[in-house]
Parts: structure tokens; sequence; C-alpha cells
């Protein structure tokens, strides 16, 4: 009953925005506006985000921003409400995985028209561009580079008198090597967590073996590759290199629910920007190094992704002032400092350039692990489909019930599998 | 309604529609007055949305863009090809026929326990009612953690008679049963509605009872618990219909997953799951209906066999 | 089982004397073993609060290491806005909502149990339906109207739906309370002359001070409690409530103060617990009330 009022007004405000868009030339003087901007994030992400803010309205006197964050659980309902009810704000922090679910609707405004003309991208590496390119559309501002890595607790390692080549590491030498730190620690550790509900490791070790994800919105593996994952993960669970099942599914997610944190594995497989939130909760010092290869020399399975964008609201009264604002959140030195690489290695050559050389040890590891992966890098994969967000869940809880021994692997591959393709033919 | 028809309808001389009048404003106008507060909010705030969502159960509605009408699809799928609706179901009412009554019981049990005029009686109800003032905080699943563990509390306890415990929180044979704990933990509530019950019982009827030399025992079922009964009910249907609905527990111990595979995947979770976090409102919203339905169902049937056990005094 | 036996023995005057005391000393110890189960959960949470921050994940000792009360000040302070503002929000919401629904909740549960009006089972039933359905479903629809209405971003749509007894879980206990108290009372006041105002206001409202304390403290205990209605309607950080600015010290994929987290989620049970201990009195006031009426 409320629902074509609010599209009227959704209607209204985006040709507002493509008059806009049209008269691109408008002097930037005529621009006052009052801009929302919602991101998800703690207390050191606000502070510095909220930092360039006034940075930026000290530059723009006659632009006032209003910021809001959340949690990550509590952010996404809080967004999805916003926007059904007509009320989304104009600078909306995305991630990889929903950002394709709110472009392809129609809620996220396209940027082409302002690359070039108010969103200077030249120095931003181009597979950071690619990242927030939508069905051919530039959707989503980069904040940061990311990438799939472990984090582990070096102290734990070395007692073990393990040696790892952080940058050539294999599956291998979990099997062979993760025994020790479960001895070294009398079985109250494991050298890794059980990595086989991971997306992002499976996707890194599909891609190893010249597979991917997703193709075309449709699956690129087989069922026999998700058997064989399984098999692996057996195998190192057998072998008591990973934790325990029911270890591993304390896991939710939440940072202070990872193995790492609670002292039960050396390890964790989880993003580069991540390093420094677990340094706080961990009291050995952390080391990062890449997802195990199948070989010491293997290529491509890692990728440099975003951890996250800046999108502006199709429904945004003032995309000028918004992407004069994403412009310089991105773009320049100032702001770069500010913030550091809280959200990741800053996707502009030159802005990770004049950022790097004030950052702290941890962060610099970061950086430097990013610049090591060099050549170890494959493309970036396409967007991912919609409902890709319910097969990642799904993963994970067809995992748990490998590992729980309620499915044999063999079993597990095609009912997997078959549960992917279920889910990417639904309909919302 | 009918006072609107009636205030609109012009006065009329004829005696027959004056009587009528007279009797609607003397009989219905006084009900309906008090109720007005509730119907301004139930017709102004709470009906228009909860229609809404009936009709978008009958749509497919991504959230983002326009409803589109699916027919009778939603429903069919959920009791033809939908794994996770079943498990959530099993999930749901086996953690309603459990929880339900063992929360009631210990929290009739505390009251009573309670409402013997002891010293100390403020501190103990105090206490008792402590945890359920936590409610939701994000701090009770890192508690619940710090217990059922592998390493938590229980186990540490186990392992003085040399048992070695699973890690109960993960355990997917374990996991729902450490919710269901918890609920009883926060069993204040329904033992305060419990206390303000016994209260309103009068005393001198006790009295005489004693007078007539009635056991203890003998007073309790034959004054407390019938007296008690309306509380009893209240308690049975509320409780029951709270944890149909419940939410929050999973939510945030199992950081909104409902895993161990799928074991404390209650109904609303994975109803919560469709809505915000596959974009499936309208599946979502068909998922609530047939709740609704269900719990109407249930409540309902309770009503009706209220009248052979629950004692009112009117 | 052991009192059988008891009574067999013991003669005389003391028996009833002694008995008394042993069942008081056997309560007693049962209700403080109870207790110390109940509050341990809340002890641990005490301790953490004063904990070193990379300890209390890993340690499960009660006793910090070392003590410190420095999350107290880096969580009041923590966030943008200070924990005052929050607190400030938190009662003035929590206080609106524990008149409006005492007041509206119990107008509608004196007509349910005692007027006599045509469809008054209908919307009994009605009513209770709204206690049935998810909120998770009716939560977009909500607030596309109270956006037409002007109120998202303010307290409105946390307040007025109190005064407009939204709540049926409150009407259905004040009815279930409202049927026990004797009708005779209602009668004889009607013999007098008295109209449905004032039997409500004069004889109702004075003999159910136990079910309106009940009410009080849960609307605010729960109200307090509330995370999803402030997070949904309110969007500056200056309207935040408590509950809310708990829930923005964790970001479940970023650098969270968890120290400051239960530090001020111990500081965020004082205010509801103090509402507890002073309501709950009310509990004991009704006895003798009603007792006497009878």
């Amino acid at each position: 009953m409320t629902f074509p009022l609010s599209r009227r007004s959704f209607l209204l405000s985006s040709t507002a925005a493509l008059a806009a868009g049209a008269l691109g030339t408008i002097p930037t003087l005529a621009q006052a506006a009052n801009l929302r901007l919602i991101f998800w994030g703690g207390q050191a992400r606000a502070d510095r985000t909220y930092g360039v803010v006034d940075l930026f309205t000290a530059e723009n006197p006659d632009i006032s921003i209003d910021g809001e964050f959340l949690g990550w659980a509590d952010y996404w309902p809080k967004v999805a409400t916003q926007t059904a009810g007509g009320n989304q704000p104009d600078i909306i922090q995305m991630d990889y995985r929903y950002i394709g679910e709110y472009a392809r609707r129609g809620s996220l405004a396209p940027l082409d028209a302002f690359v070039g003309n108010g969103l200077d991208v030249s120095s931003f590496d181009e597979d950071q561009l690619r990242n927030g390119t939508i069905d051919g559309k530039l959707i989503g501002v980069s904040l940061g580079v990311a990438a799939g890595a472990t984090v582990f607790n070096t102290k734990v390692l070395s007692d073990a008198g393990v040696d790892i080549d952080p940058m050539r590491w294999t599956y291998d030498d979990l099997l062979t090597l993760g025994p020790k730190v479960s001895e070294s620690t009398g079985g109250a550790m494991a050298m890794a967590p059980d990595g086989s509900g991971i997306e992002l490791l499976f996707e890194n070790w599909l891609r190893q073996k010249g597979k991917a994800l997703y193709a075309d919105g449709q699956p690129a593996f087989a069922p026999e590759d998700v058997t064989e994952w399984f098999e692996l993960w057996t195998e190192l669970r057998n072998a008591k290199a990973i934790i325990s099942p029911d270890e591993q599914a304390i896991d939710t997610g939440q940072l202070e629910t990872a193995p790492l944190v609670r002292g039960k594995s050396a390890m964790n497989f989880t993003t580069s920007n991540q390093l420094v939130a677990y340094q706080t909760l961990v009291p050995d010092e952390l080391g990062i190094a890449i997802f195990p290869a199948t070989a010491p020399d293997s290529k491509g399975g890692h990728y440099r992704n975003s951890s996250q964008y800046f999108a502006l609201s199709s429904a945004s009264a003032s995309p000028e002032a918004a992407i004069k604002f994403i412009n310089f959140f991105v773009n320049t030195p100032e702001a770069a400092t500010v913030l550091g690489v809280e959200r990741g290695v800053p996707a502009s050559s030159t802005m990770r350039d004049a950022v790097t050389p004030s950052l702290d040890e941890r962060s610099q590891m970061v950086v430097k692990y990013i610049a090591d992966l060099g050549e170890i890098a494959g493309d970036v994969p396409p967007t991912p489909p919609a409902s890709a967000g319910e097969i990642e869940v799904a993963l994970k809880t067809k995992s748990q019930e490998v590992a729980f021994g309620a499915q044999s692997p063999a079993d597990a591959g095609p009912a997997f599998y078959d549960q992917v393709i279920e889910t990417l033919g639904r309909s919302n | 309604m009918s006072i609107q028809n009636v205030a609109s309808a012009p006065p009329s001389a004829e005696a027959e529609k004056v009587s009528g009048w007279r009797r609607i404003w003397q009989q219905d106008a006084p009900g309906y007055l008090f109720l007005l507060p509730w119907f301004i909010g139930f017709f102004g705030l709470t009906l228009g949305p909860m229609i809404s969502s009936l009709y978008l159960s009958f749509n497919h509605f991504d959230l983002l863009t326009a409803p589109r009408w699916a027919g009778l699809d939603n429903y069919v799928r959920m009791f033809t090809n939908d794994p996770k609706f079943s498990a959530s179901m099993r999930v749901t009412l086996f953690f309603v026929v459990f929880s339900v009554p063992l929360k009631l019981a210990f929290a009739l049990g505390v009251a009573l326990l309670l409402n013997r005029g002891m010293k100390g009686l403020t501190v103990y109800r105090s206490l008792f009612y402590l945890p359920s003032l936590l409610g939701a905080s994000v701090a009770i699943a890192i508690l619940w953690r710090q217990i059922f563990a592998g390493d938590g509390l229980v186990n540490k306890f186990l392992s003085i008679f040399g048992i070695v415990g699973p890690s109960w929180i993960s355990n997917p044979n374990y996991s729902l049963w450490t919710l269901i704990v918890l609920s009883i933990w926060q069993f204040g509530s329904p033992m305060i509605i419990f206390l303000a019950g016994l209260r309103q019982i009068p005393q001198d009827m006790y009295e005489a009872a004693s007078l007539d030399g009635a056991s203890k025992w003998r007073q309790f079922w034959k004054i407390t618990l019938p007296l008690l009964t309306p509380v009893v009910f209240f308690n049975a249907i509320i409780q029951t219909i709270e944890a149909f609905k419940s939410f929050t527990p999973a939510f945030i111990i199992s950081g909104g997953t409902g895993n161990p595979i799928n074991s404390t995947l209650f109904y609303t979770l994975y109803l919560y799951q469709e809505a915000f976090g596959f974009f499936r409102m309208g599946y979502a919203s068909a998922l609530a209906w047939v709740l609704l339905a269900l719990v109407a169902f249930f409540t309902a049937f309770s009503f009706l066999t209220s009248k052979y056990w629950v004692h009112y005094d009117d | 089982m052991t009192d059988a036996p008891m009574k067999l023995t013991v003669v005389g005057v003391e028996t009833p004397k002694l008995r008394k005391q042993l069942i008081s000393v056997v309560s007693h110890a049962l209700l403080i073993g109870a207790s110390i189960l109940m509050l341990y959960p809340l002890l641990w949470m005490l301790a953490a609060s004063f904990r070193p921050e990379n300890e209390i994940f890993t340690s499960t000792s009660l006793l910090p290491s070392e003590w410190s009360i420095d999350a107290y000040f880096r969580g009041w302070n923590g966030l943008r806005t200070s924990f005052s503002v929050f607190f400030t929000n938190s009662f003035i919401i929590s206080i609106l909502s524990v008149i409006g629904n005492v007041f509206a909740c119990s107008l509608a549960a004196f007509a349910f149990s005692r007027l006599e009006f045509r469809g008054r089972k209908l919307w009994f039933a009605l009513m209770l339906m709204t206690l049935m359905l998810p909120y998770q479903v009716t939560l977009i629809p909500q607030y596309v109207l109270f956006r037409q209405l002007g109120w998202v971003d303010t307290f409105l749509p946390l307040v007025v739906p109190k005064f407009l007894a939204a709540d049926a879980f409150f009407i259905f206990l004040m009815v279930q309370f409202f049927r026990g108290i004797p009708k005779e009372l209602d009668e004889a006041a009607m013999m007098d002359g008295a109209g449905p105002w004032r039997i409500y206001w004069k004889i109702m409202l004075p003999l159910s001070t136990p079910v309106l304390a009940t009410a009080a403290i849960f609307t605010f205990i729960w109200t307090w409690d509330d995370f999803f209605g402030p997070l949904i309607y309110l969007n500056k950080m200056s309207d935040y409530t408590v509950m809310l600015g708990l829930r923005t010290f964790t970001d479940s994929t970023g650098t969270s103060d968890y120290g400051g987290l239960f530090a001020m989620s111990v500081l965020s049970i004082v205010p509801i617990f103090l509402f507890f201990l002073i309501f709950q009195r009310l509990l004991i006031e009704g006895i003798a009330t009603t007792g006497m009426k009878r």
C-alpha cells in the first residue's frame, strides 16, 4: 500500500539526479548541500572518517555532512530499511557482496559520468576500478585494497619449531608441520583453523587449480572439486593439523570468536586489512602470509580485492557534492594521512606513496604484503551473482556437516553443487 | 466502528431509533471510548503494516525494487521444497516444547519460595531478576561461550569427576540446549508475574483455611493454584508465543548464522536471514504468516480449553 | 522425606519451631546456591570490565591479573558522543514509555475485562494477533509509514505507540489481573451511581498496584534494553540510546573496545536495576490493599 508512493519519490529524485548529471558544468559554488554518510566500522574507523569529514567541510563550508556508523551486523538491516523506505543516505559504504545486490536493483548511481568530471580515478589501480564496476558501470569507489591472507602467531610457531615461508607455504606444509604445533602445546592448540567452510579460501584453492567460483553467473567448478576440497580438509583434520569441528564451530564470524584470538590455533584465514584488528586482541606478535599454496610456486589464487567502497545513492539530491566528498576522501594526501590503512591500502598509487612513510610497523607489513603479492595474484573475478551471499552461508553449513561426520566428502560434493544451482536459479 | 456509524447518523425523532441510540450509548460506547487509544494505534499504526506484509507474502519482493505478484509461490515452496524451513520449524518446536514448561516451572517454583515472607526476600528477588535485565546485550554471547565452550566453566566442573565434555555451545547435538538453558536462566519476567499473582490472593482465605485445619499442601491445591490459574494461563500463552518468535538469543550466540549445521536456526532467525540477508522479503512475509497461523491456532485452542481449568472471579 | 521421622521423634511445643528453623536454613542455602549460579556470569562481566583488554577472551579466571578502571573512562567518552547523552535519551524514552503503557493499556484492559460491548471478543482476538506476527516483516511498511508522518529521526516512533497501547502483552496481562478483582466492588459502586470512568479510576487502578507495578517495571526494562527500534529510527548519534551506544562499540569486522563495552554494559544495568528495586515495593504493597478489601 505504501510502496507506490516511495517508488514515485524514488523516481522523482532519480530524475533530479539525471538532470544534475546533465548539467555537470554548473560552477562548484552553487553546491550548498547537506549530505548524509553511512558506514560500518568501529570507533577507530569512525574517528578517522570524521577526521576527513572535518577537513572537507572546513574547505567546503557550503556543504555539511551528517555521518552515521554502525557495527557490521546492524548496518545491513538499517541500510535495507532506509533504502526500501525511500530514505537512503547520499553516500553509502558498500562491500563487494552487497554492492552488486544494490547496484543491479538500481539503488546505486553509476559514476561514469563523473569520472574526469569531479571524480579523479587516474591514479587508481586498474583492478580496483574493475572491482567497483558492475555490469559495465562504475558503481563503487574502492576505499582500500585487501587480499586474502593468513595471519599467524609468530611466537607459537617458533616455539613449536615450525618455520614457514610466508609467500610460498603450502597445504603440504600444513599437513606435515601441523602436528608439531599440537604436540608442543600439549594438544591445546592446532596450527590452523578448519578452513573448509571459508568461501574465500575455497575460491583461492579453485583458482590455483585454474577454476573459479563463478563465471557468467554459473558455478565454474565441478561437484568433484568440492569433494576433493572436503577430502583435503578431512585429511588435515585426521592428522590434527587443524582444530576440531567443535572448536571451529565457535567461530561465528566475529573477531573475538576466531580460534586465533581464543588461543586455539596459531593462524587464521582472513583478509590482509584485518591484521591490525587481530593484533589488538592477541598478546603475541602476529605475522602475515599467503593462503596455503597447492604447490610452492602456484600462482593465480589470490587477487587484490577492495575491502570496501563508497557508493552514491541513486536517490541523492546532491550527487555533485557527494562526488566532491568521495573524491576528496580518496585523492587528497591530507585525507590519506588521516585514514592510514585502516580500511585497507589506498587504491590510488599516489595516495599509497603519500601515506606509507607515516604508517606504524604492523600497517607497513600490510602494505608490503599487498606489494609482494605481485605476480602471485591473478585477475579479479567478476562481481558475484545475486544470491552468492546465500551460497557462502551454505558452504559453511555444508563444511560443518562433513566435519561433524554427518555427510561424507563424496556425498557432500554433489549435494553442495546441487544447492548452488538451485540457489542461483531461484527468484527473489 | 459502530460509534462512527452512529455519530454520522442524524438523530431521529422516531422512538425506536432513539432507544437504539441510547442503548448503544449506554452499552457499547463506554467500551469503545476506553478502547479509543488502542483503536487509534491499531488502525493508524499496526494494521496497515500487517496488511502490507500479508500482501507481500503473495509477492516476490527484494526490498529495493517494486514487488512482483507471485500468487501462492512462496507458500508452495515452503511446504514442498525448502529443507531450511522444515529444519527451522523442528528447531523452534523443540525449543518451545522444552524451554516453555521448564522456564514456567522454574519461575513458579521460585515465586512460591519467595512468597513465603522470609527474611531477605527483596534481595533474592532482585538477584534472581538480574539475568533478565541483560536482555539482548552483546555481552551475553561472550558470557555463554565462557560457560559452554570446550574449555568453559561447565567442562572445568565436569573434569573434577574425570568427565571430558564436548564444546556444548558449538556441538550440533547440544547447542540448542545451551539456548534452552539461557532461556530458563532469564526466567525473571514470568517469576515477577507469578509473584504479582500470588500477591493478589487475599490472605484471609488462607487464614480461614488454616482455621479449618487444612494443610499447607491442601491450601496450595485448593486456594493458591486455582486462584493463580489466570496468571498461569497468561504466562503459558505469552511464553509460548515468545518462544515461537524467539530470535535474539540465537542471533547473538550464533552470530546470526543458526549454525552449527542449522542446529540453532530458529524460525525467525531463518526469516530474518531471508528478509535482510538474501533480499527475499516476500518469502519472509509468507514465513511470518505461517508462523502467525500456527501460533494463532495454538492460542485459540488454549482459550477454548481454558474454561475447563482457568478460574476467574467474574 | 526427612520431615516425617522428625515429627515422630521430637515431641512437644518445640516441633513447629524447630521445623520452621530447619526449613528456613534449607531454603536460604538453596537460594544462596541458586543466586551464585545466577550471578556468576554477571560477576565475570564485572571482572572483564576491570581486566586488561587482551586477557578478556583468553582468561577464564574470575579475578583479573591487574585491576584497572580505565575501561570506564575510556568507554564513557569512547564514542564521539558521551554516554551521558545516551543515558539521558534512554531515560526520556523509557519514562515516557512507562507512562504511556500503564495508562493506555490499563484503559484497554478495563474495557476488555469489565465492559460489555459488541465486538469485544473480535477486538480481543485481533489484539492478540498483533502479538504473533514477527516484527521483522512489518518493519519496512512501518518505517515507510513513520517516514510519511515525518517521525523518522525523532523519538516519536519509539514513544507514541506506547500511548496508543500498541503492546498487546500489557493489555492481556492487565486483563488477567483485572478479572481477578471481585466484581461485587464494581456492582456496589454502580449502585451508588458511579460510571465506568469512576470505577476504573477509583476501584480498578488502586486495587491493581501489583500488576501496574509489574507493567511499569517491564516497560522500563524492555524499552531500555531494546536496540532494534532505536537502531532503525534514530540516525543522529546525539539521539542514540544506551543500548545502541553499546552495540556501536563492537564491529565484528574490525577493532573493538571490549573493555569499554563491558564497563558500559555494567553501567547500563544500574538504572534498570534501581528502577526494579524501587518499583518492586509496590508489588508488596499490593497485598495489604487487596487483602483487606475482600
